[in-house]
């Protein structure tokens, strides 16, 4: 019962810390806005503002990936390593991870947003669609790709945080493998939520996509005491 | 003597491996029908050739009397005539009637040595109207004579004599599951104890089971070439296996990534589980539940009967065991050079 | 035969001419040789745990 209170306290504390550090350094959702909309203007300009439906969603992901890993990439290695130290020695494991799961989970909503909202304004539809199926879906199955995207690379930057003189490279060659499956069934899910098929078609994404975000991110609690006992 | 079952399980994979290799490839493929020509009739009188592969459905001069060719279409059997049997071509007269239940026509070809070859939608009539055949077109169906094959394996269409890589893409992949297995219990077990000796284990154990995974995707990727066409095509079994070996590698990748750091046995434990589970997911879990045109799977029963067939089985089973055993003497050889320069790195 | 050769390559040309004998053989000397590197490779380790176990000086 008391182990449970600490968990949960710590969960609670590590969430409000990582929500005042966005506040007073103010500098990491900025930053990744700034790289995310900067990466829909250069597939906007590449992409001639004719772009069939297939490479809409295309670039829609591959933006929507990078500026995943931009945010989450480092998750575990903001801190500075006295602050690191202290929470090796009076955080509980659980409780750190999911509070850092909890930013996660804020982070990539926001995300998620500022993506879509930044691709629908500069690249507008694909050629022949007026607006989207099933916008809903669409929106939908963005915020559930990015999620289950998120889960993993939580996982994998809290393995690769652990590496001594690592750099975020380790994060992204272990992280993109991992989630090509995501990518796979959230592009399926775009691409049909543009068209007109109906939505009983599509419904198995959504449900593999938080399936797949809510087992790694159990995975991920269960293993973290591990990662993190120095 | 210490080494003796040692040494006879080893020998034995080999020798098993061998005699799959064998009987593997000097199998001869039961006969079975690929093509007729013309495919497209018109409502007239066509001479009709039907081609084999496999062994011979017929001897070099057979008479034509001894074999029957019926048209179905629909339920209604269309009769012919067959004029000319080659061993692995019959050549039949047949006249389309201007009403037919169905334009696709489906060819049984009856013979006395080879049981009934089947051949589905060998042919269509585009300009029949529907309606019954007329009495005198049609046939009854004739008596079915047992084959007498001897041993061989089963004709698959599309797959044809490709068959014979069953008895590597798949022990292959049954290898790298046993292997990964085993790793992932030994990582299981480092995380309880934290002891050096199942980080050997599990080190040995993936890097086995990743030569087997570039084995079973390099067979496959052959496999897809000549029954799908193309060396690679999307589906879920597919891009679960290539992730799975990815995944692996970046197991690999990770450990050399922490180098002589003393967390290395607990780190790789963390993600060698993870990856096991996401394994279990990708191949077992969502090709299930998705569209798969890789066999084995709903949707499609290219090889639902493969496990039926007493020839190909007497093949495949040795083809597992022999694999497998392979397999595991790989990994004890990397486990003991795992542990010969454990042990002298921390004399 | 012909009609088979222009049908498909795998069908006329591997099994219809024999060359399947061919691949046998090269996977059997494949097999062969993995077989004799492995066997050797086992005996190496064997003298290698046993100098380990006892070392010489």
């Amino acid at each position: 019962m008391a182990a449970t209170q600490h968990t949960l306290r710590t969960a609670a504390t590590i969430a409000r810390m990582e929500w005042r550090l966005e506040w007073r350094q103010g500098h990491q959702l900025a930053a990744v806005g700034l790289f995310a909309v900067a990466s829909v203007y250069v597939a906007f300009q590449a992409s001639d503002q004719r772009t069939s439906a297939s490479a809409w969603t295309a670039m829609l992901w591959l933006v929507h990936l990078f500026s995943g890993f931009t945010a989450i990439g480092r998750l575990f290695d903001r801190e500075r390593s006295q602050v690191r130290r202290y929470l090796q020695w009076t955080a509980a494991p659980l409780g750190l991870m999911l509070g850092k799961l909890f930013h996660a989970v804020i982070t990539t909503t926001a995300l998620t947003g500022i993506v879509l909202g930044a691709f629908v304004l500069f690249l507008g539809w694909p050629v022949g669609i007026e607006s989207p199926g099933k916008p809903g879906l669409l929106i939908l199955g963005a915020w559930l790709g990015g999620l289950s995207m998120t889960t993993t690379l939580v996982f994998v930057s809290a393995v690769a945080s652990q590496v001594r003189g690592g750099s975020g490279a380790l994060g992204a060659v272990l992280g993109l493998p991992l989630l090509i499956p995501q990518l796979i069934l959230a592009t399926r899910l775009s691409r049909g939520a543009l068209g007109d098929e109906p939505w009983t078609m599509l419904v198995e994404y959504p449900l593999f996509l938080g399936a797949l975000g809510a087992g790694t991110a159990t995975i991920a609690c269960i293993l973290f005491p591990y990662i993190w006992r120095e | 003597m210490k080494g003796g079952w040692n040494w006879i399980w080893k020998g034995s994979s080999i020798a098993l491996l061998a005699y799959v290799i064998l009987r593997g490839f000097s199998t001869p493929l039961q006969p079975g029908l690929v093509s007729a020509t013309p495919s497209q009739l018109t409502l007239e009188e066509h001479t009709l050739t039907l081609l084999a592969v496999g062994q011979p459905f017929a001897r070099e001069n057979a008479q034509a009397s001894d074999f029957e060719l019926v048209l179905r279409s629909g339920d209604q059997l269309l009769a012919t005539v067959l004029t000319d049997v080659q061993p692995h071509a019959a050549t039949a007269k047949v006249r389309i009637p201007s009403t037919l239940p169905s334009r696709a026509l489906d060819a049984f070809l009856f013979t006395p040595d080879a049981g009934t070859l089947f051949l589905g939608n060998a042919c269509f009539v585009e300009d029949a109207a529907k309606g019954d055949i007329p009495t005198e077109f049609r046939a009854q169906a004739p008596a079915e004579a047992a084959p007498k094959l001897g041993f061989s394996f089963p004709y698959q269409p599309n797959i044809m004599e490709s068959i014979r890589n069953l008895l590597w893409h798949v022990p292959m992949w049954f290898a790298m599951f046993f292997i990964m297995g085993l790793g992932f219990v030994a990582s299981l077990a480092q995380l309880r104890t934290d002891s050096v000796k199942w980080d050997l284990r599990a080190e040995a154990a993936v890097r086995t089971g990743v030569i087997f995974g570039l084995l079973g995707l390099t067979t496959g990727s052959l496999w897809a070439r000549w029954t799908w066409g193309a060396w690679w095509v999307s589906d879920p079994q597919l891009n679960g296996a290539l992730v799975t070996v990815l995944l692996y590698s970046g197991y690999l990748i990770l450990r050399a990534a922490l180098g002589e750091d003393d967390r290395v046995g607990r780190l790789a434990a963390v993600y060698n589980v993870f990856a096991f589970v996401m394994l279990v997911i990708l191949l077992m879990v969502l090709p299930r539940y998705t569209e798969s045109l890789h066999p084995g799977k709903d949707g499609n029963p290219g090889f639902n009967s493969y496990d039926l067939d007493n020839s190909l089985r007497a093949v495949f089973y040795p083809a597992v065991i022999g694999w497998g055993a392979l397999c595991y003497w790989m990994y004890t050889l990397r486990l003991r050079m795992n542990r010969i320069a454990y042990s002298l790195l921390s004399r | 035969m012909h009609a088979l050769l222009l049908l498909n390559s795998l069908e006329g040309f591997f099994f219809g001419s024999g060359k399947a004998h061919v691949v046998t053989g090269v996977a059997l000397i494949i097999l062969a040789g993995l077989a004799f590197a492995m066997w050797r490779m086992d005996r190496r380790l064997s003298r290698l745990e046993e100098e380990n176990a006892n070392p010489p000086s």
